[in-house]
């Protein structure tokens, strides 16, 4: 890997900033003291040997991790609720952030061995999970994880839901048909050839004997363990009298299996072993991928329970007592500090703090939060400290209940049928009733020996592999095709939907602009000091912050100016001297106007110095760069754009003259989102709703197909059909035209399986095509479909 | 010819001992993270600290 930006993460390194370590003997810069102190552990604890074999950049590491919220996690409730015991150790499933690649799985692994209390740790990468068993009484919870922490990634604790368990036991039973079908088709292949070579240069009718039931021997497994899943599907199918495209495969592949059987036992006819094998090996490697992308897409966003708060701190008399949040019952009291994720809904009883409640609103801006006033369970308290009377259990409040309206909308997604299923049923239907129908034809009229062979040799020729092939390769094709431009998709029907789409449904905060605050512009009252000093200054004293505001100056901070005395003022700023070069000190304040003493300013952050305005900052939620551009290219696509938002503000207007959409609904509640989808669903279009919140998240149920980004909430990844990898919306017109393209390619592979059909179906019936012909057409026209499907992943 | 009514068994039976070996494996869990496993073989299984004439530049800056 080069590096251009920071050593550890690789992002742009701030101008006028020095953070630097030697690493073998080479300098190495680095953008901020986190990432600096995290590879300053790497190196120093000898694991020097992951920034050697890494694949991809970590990520940018954060300076103070919340050691007040691990603490509670050490309360006897707490640990019993979220560990498993077993003998005297105990054993955790943790949630890790920020793995990228399977080096930093080694990373983890050794950092944590190296502790003596830790029994046994093994890391996923590809899931992001890690187990750990260790004594309680040597290492606390809270050490374990920060001991994560100070290698930059984020633990916490989790539990895994019953469909993850299922998932993995599944993948397993993959790996094992897949283990079988494959070793078995080598096998089968090899004693084909002997069969081939012998037909052309004579082989004693023992050893061909001999060969057959060999072959017979190892395809049972095969047909009977390997195709097990394809088998019961069309079982199940057939007894809801319906046809799915597994009757086909199934009955291809027991009628192939069973011919060759018979012509093995009576010595008579050919077999085809081989075909069958192949058949089963490939349709299951093209079903373990598509499992393969979903799990890991369901793994990697799939985290309910981190936003659900995990502990609370209790008031008990005089007394704070570390609870589980599950455990809160409403009348308790609560005392939530600043950083904290508020356990419960409640009213403050005292206390003063600005509270983030954007993963519930959609709505970035802080909100103040007074005595009397409500707070609600997920959201995080910022700056002060708070009192709450508990209202609600958890499972009750505003957040529970947005999740269970997610649970109930689950089941309501608009269905499509799949064409390919309408398809394969009336192909199957025909199938059948033509075979049938030679079969009397041959055995009644024609001739009654051979009516078993043409009956084969119609079923074989027509077999419908390629038909049944079609579909799935140009699919997974098309999903490894985006994968790769980083769009995870989770639902794979969305590729058939989205060529039919003609309707956007956009989320504005965190969708369309970026959902944070950023400097929209400056203004200089002072010229003794230069811009970039000010702004490096105000991103010394913010970082004392945990405002949202405070975020905006992150990128300007240095370590070269001096601060002490921070202090932090509660809605209003935050006061500090600044120590100068030459020693003397200077007061200085950042905040509102009213907390600078400044009239007639309208700018959100103003700056003093010696009680002297110097600079003022206007902040703003800015659009993403590349939003005027997407929306216009939608719009030449002749989709319909709607804008809906929580926000119910100016900027709503401010936004729609400039992208000009055709439908805006403001103030919306995550019910009235829900709303407006299933009206335009009822109307007849297919919509597509892009967000990013937890309050967006019951639309994606509502909607044809769900895209999230991936700067959203774990919880809005987990119930998307489509995850943006990278915050680039552009996604959305790749995934567009991905799907379009993949629609083409199954629409060339199916014209050529029914016209090769039409051609050879009539041939067989009349009694033109030997088996072995059949054979050669069969896998001839599936290598085509396949190698057209391939072309997807070109480009 | 006759060989092969003797070596095709024997192939066979390596070919289920295979077999067993991978059910074992998966049953282990070891092919849980199809990722990880690859890269194990690149990074040294204990790194021997008191080896600097091997390793001089791997040693943490001081």
């Amino acid at each position: 890997m080069s590096y251009t930006g920071c050593f550890h993460c690789n992002e742009a390194i701030p101008a006028g900033s020095d953070f630097s370590l030697s690493i073998e003997q080479q300098p190495r810069q680095f953008c901020c003291p986190g990432c600096l102190a995290v590879a300053e552990t790497i190196i120093d604890q000898g694991l020097g040997d992951y920034y050697k074999f890494r694949t991809a950049p970590a990520s940018k590491a954060q300076l103070v991790p919340d050691q007040l919220q691990l603490i509670n996690y050490d309360s006897a409730e707490v640990l019993a609720d979220l560990t498993q015991h077993k003998a005297d150790q105990t054993q955790i499933e943790l949630s890790i952030a920020g793995i990228s690649c399977a080096a930093c799985a080694w990373l983890i692994e050794k950092q944590l061995k190296k502790n003596p209390a830790i029994k046994s740790v093994s890391v996923n990468s590809s899931t992001a999970r890690c187990v750990v068993s260790w004594d309680v009484k040597q290492l606390k919870l809270s050490d374990l994880l920060n001991s994560i922490n100070q290698l930059g990634y984020q633990a916490s604790p989790f539990m895994a839901d019953q469909e993850e368990a299922v998932q993995q036991a599944e993948l397993r039973r993959f790996l094992k048909r897949l283990a079988v079908s494959g070793f078995m088709s080598m096998q089968v292949m090899m004693l084909a050839f002997g069969l081939y070579f012998g037909d052309y240069t004579g082989i004693e009718p023992e050893f061909e004997g001999y060969l057959r039931w060999i072959s017979l021997f190892l395809t049972t497994p095969v047909v009977f363990y390997s195709a097990k899943p394809f088998t019961l599907s069309a079982w199940r199918a057939i007894k809801g009298r319906e046809l799915n495209m597994d009757v086909p495969v199934t009955l291809a592949v027991f009628y192939t299996f069973l011919a060759s059987a018979y012509a093995t036992v009576f010595d008579t006819g050919e077999v085809y072993f081989e075909s069958v094998c192949m058949f089963v090996f490939l349709l299951q490697l093209g079903k373990f991928f598509e499992f393969r992308a979903r799990t890991q897409a369901r793994a990697a966003t799939g985290n309910l329970l981190k936003i659900m708060p995990v502990s609370a701190r209790l008031v008990q008399g005089d007394e704070l007592v570390p609870t589980s949040a599950r455990r809160l019952e409403a009348g308790q009291i609560i005392l939530v500090q600043a950083g904290e994720t508020i356990a419960a809904d409640g009213v403050v009883l005292s206390g003063q703090s600005s509270v983030d409640e954007s993963m519930l609103t959609g709505e970035y801006k802080a909100v103040n939060k007074a005595s009397g006033d409500t707070v609600m369970a997920g959201s995080i308290n910022h700056d002060g400290v708070l009192k709450v009377t508990v209202h609600q259990a958890l499972a009750h409040s505003r957040l529970g209940q947005i999740i269970e309206l997610q649970q109930q909308t689950l089941n309501q997604k608009p269905q499509i049928v799949e064409k390919t299923t309408k398809l394969a049923r009336f192909f199957i239907q025909r199938l059948l009733i033509i075979a049938f129908a030679t079969f009397l034809l041959w055995y009644f009229w024609l001739d009654q020996d051979r009516a078993f062979w043409v009956t084969l040799s119609v079923l074989v020729a027509t077999c419908p592999c390629a038909l049944t092939l079609a579909t799935p390769t140009a699919i997974t094709c098309a999903l490894a095709r985006l994968n790769r431009k980083g769009i995870l998709i989770k639902n794979q029907q969305v590729l058939e939907i989205l060529p039919q789409l003609n309707s956007i449904f956009l989320d504005k905060t965190g969708s369309l602009t970026q959902g944070r605050f950023s400097i929209q512009r400056t203004h200089l009252h002072d010229t003794a000091y230069s811009e970039d000093f000010l702004l490096a200054l105000i991103a010394r004293v913010e970082a004392y912050s945990e405002h949202p505001i405070a975020k905006a100056f992150s990128t300007y901070l240095t370590t070269t100016i001096k601060v002490e005395q921070v202090q932090v003022h509660v809605g209003s700023g935050l006061s500090a001297h600044w120590v100068q070069h030459d020693g003397t000190s200077a007061d200085v304040k950042v905040g509102s106007a009213a907390f600078c003493g400044v009239q007639n300013e309208s700018a959100a952050v103003c700056c003093c110095i010696n009680n002297q305005l110097v600079f003022t900052v206007e902040l703003s939620d800015a659009l993403r760069p590349e939003v005027p551009a997407l929306v216009k290219a939608l719009k030449q696509r002749g989709l319909a754009l709607s804008m809906l938002t929580g926000d119910s503000s100016a900027q709503v207007e401010a936004v729609q003259q400039q992208l000009e959409f055709d439908q805006v609904f403001k103030g919306c509640s995550p019910e009235q989102k829900v709303d407006h989808i299933r009206q335009a669903v009822a109307k007849g279009d297919k919509v597509l709703m892009l967000g990013d919140g937890i309050n967006d998240s019951p639309c994606f149920h509502a909607a044809h197909v769900s895209v999230a980004l991936d700067s959203g909430t774990d919880l809005s990844k987990n119930q998307a059909d489509v995850v943006l990898l990278h915050n680039d919306l552009n996604l959305v017109q790749e995934l567009i035209e991905g799907a379009v393209l993949a629609q083409r390619i199954v629409k060339q592979n199916l014209w050529w399986a029914v016209g090769y059909n039409l051609v050879i179906i009539p041939l067989a019936v009349m009694g033109f095509v030997s088996p072995y012909v059949a054979v050669i057409g069969m896998s001839f026209s599936s290598i085509l479909v396949v190698s057209n499907s391939l072309r997807l992943l070109k480009a | 010819m006759s060989i092969i009514y003797v070596l095709i068994p024997i192939a066979i039976l390596f070919v289920c001992i295979g077999l067993a070996i991978f059910f074992w494996a998966v049953r282990s869990r070891q092919f849980d993270d199809l990722n990880k496993e690859g890269m194990s073989i690149l990074f040294e299984d204990e790194k021997k600290a008191v080896k600097p004439e091997v390793n001089p530049d791997k040693q943490p800056p001081q």
